[in-house]
């Protein structure tokens, strides 16, 4: 049984980092809300909407942020708590330390307040062809059966939210860089393991055998250590690392 | 999506700036530690060690082809890789990440620690015109000198200590990023048996700079002009 933490009259003081328009420069504010046992940093932010006063007594523009499923499944709600990239939705504010900080992604650009536009990774998954292939304008029948043990395998990465938690910590993916990142590579393993998919393999592999591409990855591995899916990051990428070496060689002497 | 040929050129430039640190840099480093630990049998077989070298046929060919060439290669590459991240081992501290930072601090002190070793041994060797049997008894003098004082002791332990590091975490890396460790358990174990290597390459590099600083021996050339 879980013993419920002591209500207290104690207020929660929440430091957000706010910007206004996604060209405008960020402040800080801070904010109070009553402590309530179990909470989570939505309903703080929630808390807060309903009237957004600032420690001074300031009425401001309410803070806007993402969130969509509460549960961890959906990742639109992840951000920087205390510094460390995390889901608001499952940070509990009795397992924080106070006074909370809360600041947008910093990898990504912003679009207001806590709210960011991580669309560099959907345009990842478009370069690496991060799908399987279905039947056309005409049928092209049954595809193979897949090994039990290669679904067990695909069923962990399959995993993966595109929260970014692990390029956000990670410290080859900056704003400036074209760094495809774990997530990324993640998929390219994802697919190519399975057993239609992995008639793409050759193009897949293509996608990341460049600028921004597997070569890039320097193993500091915190991505493994920050996915709140436990997806094994750095065995996608070594293993990524296996099958592009292997295309190398075969390019060197069939191309 | 037709592939720009700058996308092969990154992949290959960085997949040889791997393949370089293990050969024949990382080749030579263990071959250099190895032959110079022969200071501490004694100064006879260590002179013998560097006459057999310094009487090899196109010697500069050599070192120019397999070491100076390779060795510049690697350290532009790595400054590209450096500029290529922006390290957070503050902020993320997990063990790895702090490897990932000291891998490269300890590449850049190893290329200023490289610049005065040169500095101090093959530069003066070639401006004197020091070869075949000459060369060891003038490096010899040289290094005794440099261990001698508390500045020198100091350099050394900080380079040999830096090489061994990045030699030994680079083997780590390029096992990783060449795809020859995959699973978790296998990196780590990986992991073990390379510190290890490197454990033992810091001790043999510590007692032949410790042999020279206790036991400087000045050496006639083994066979007169």
């Amino acid at each position: 049984m879980i013993e419920k933490p002591a209500m207290t009259e104690k207020n929660i003081i929440i430091k957000i980092k706010r910007q206004d328009k996604p060209a405008s420069s960020a402040y800080w504010q801070t904010f109070e809300v009553p402590h309530r046992p179990f909470a989570n940093i939505i309903s703080c932010l929630m808390e807060i909407q309903k009237s957004p006063t600032t420690g001074n007594g300031e009425t401001v523009s309410p803070v806007t942020w993402d969130s969509n499923c509460l549960e961890e499944v959906c990742g639109s709600c992840t951000m920087l708590i205390n510094g460390q990239v995390r889901q608001a939705c499952t940070a509990l504010v009795d397992n924080l330390t106070t006074p909370i900080t809360l600041e947008p992604m910093s990898k990504f650009p912003v679009v207001r307040d806590l709210q960011v536009d991580r669309e560099r990774m959907f345009k990842n998954l478009k370069k690496v062809k991060a799908w399987i292939d279905i039947d056309g304008s005409h049928d092209i029948g049954e595809g193979p059966i897949m090994q039990d043990q290669d679904r067990a395998k695909r069923y962990i990465m399959s995993e993966c939210m595109t929260c970014g938690c692990c390029l956000e910590a990670c410290p080859q993916f900056t704003m400036d860089n074209s760094f495809l990142g774990a997530a990324t590579f993640n998929q390219v393993r994802l697919f190519n393991l399975h057993p239609t998919g992995e008639m793409k393999k050759e193009e897949r592999l293509d996608a990341v055998m460049g600028e921004g591409g597997i070569t890039d990855c320097g193993n500091a591995q915190v991505c493994v250590e920050v996915c709140p899916k436990n997806i094994p990051l750095t065995e996608s990428i070594a293993d990524i690392g296996r099958q592009t070496t292997w295309q190398a060689i075969k390019n060197l002497f069939t191309k | 999506m037709a592939k720009s040929s700058k996308d092969e050129i990154h992949y290959l430039l960085l997949k040889l700036h791997s393949l370089t640190g293990i050969v024949p840099i990382g080749a030579f480093l263990v071959v250099h530690l190895c032959v110079n630990s022969l200071r501490t049998v004694g100064v006879w077989p260590y002179q013998l060690s560097i006459d057999a070298i310094n009487n090899l046929p196109f010697l500069l060919i050599i070192e120019i082809t397999f070491i100076y060439i390779p060795l510049l290669f690697h350290s532009v590459m790595g400054f590209y890789v450096i500029h290529l991240g922006k390290t957070n081992a503050h902020r993320y501290r997990h063990p790895r990440n702090g490897l990932y930072t000291l891998q490269r601090v300890s590449g850049a002190v190893v290329f200023v620690f490289l610049i005065y070793h040169l500095g101090t041994t093959v530069a003066p060797k070639l401006w004197e015109g020091k070869h075949y049997f000459e060369a060891a008894p003038f490096l010899i003098d040289i290094l005794n000198g440099e261990f001698q004082t508390w500045q020198g002791m100091v350099i050394y332990t900080i380079g040999i200590i830096s090489a061994t590091f990045h030699f030994s975490n680079g083997l780590w890396g390029f096992c990783v990023s060449w795809g020859i460790l995959i699973g978790q358990n296998a990196q780590r174990n990986g992991a073990i048996v390379f510190a290890m290597v490197g454990l033992a390459l810091t001790v043999l590099g510590m007692a032949t700079i410790g042999e020279f600083n206790m036991n400087p021996v000045p050496v006639e050339a083994t066979v007169a002009r």
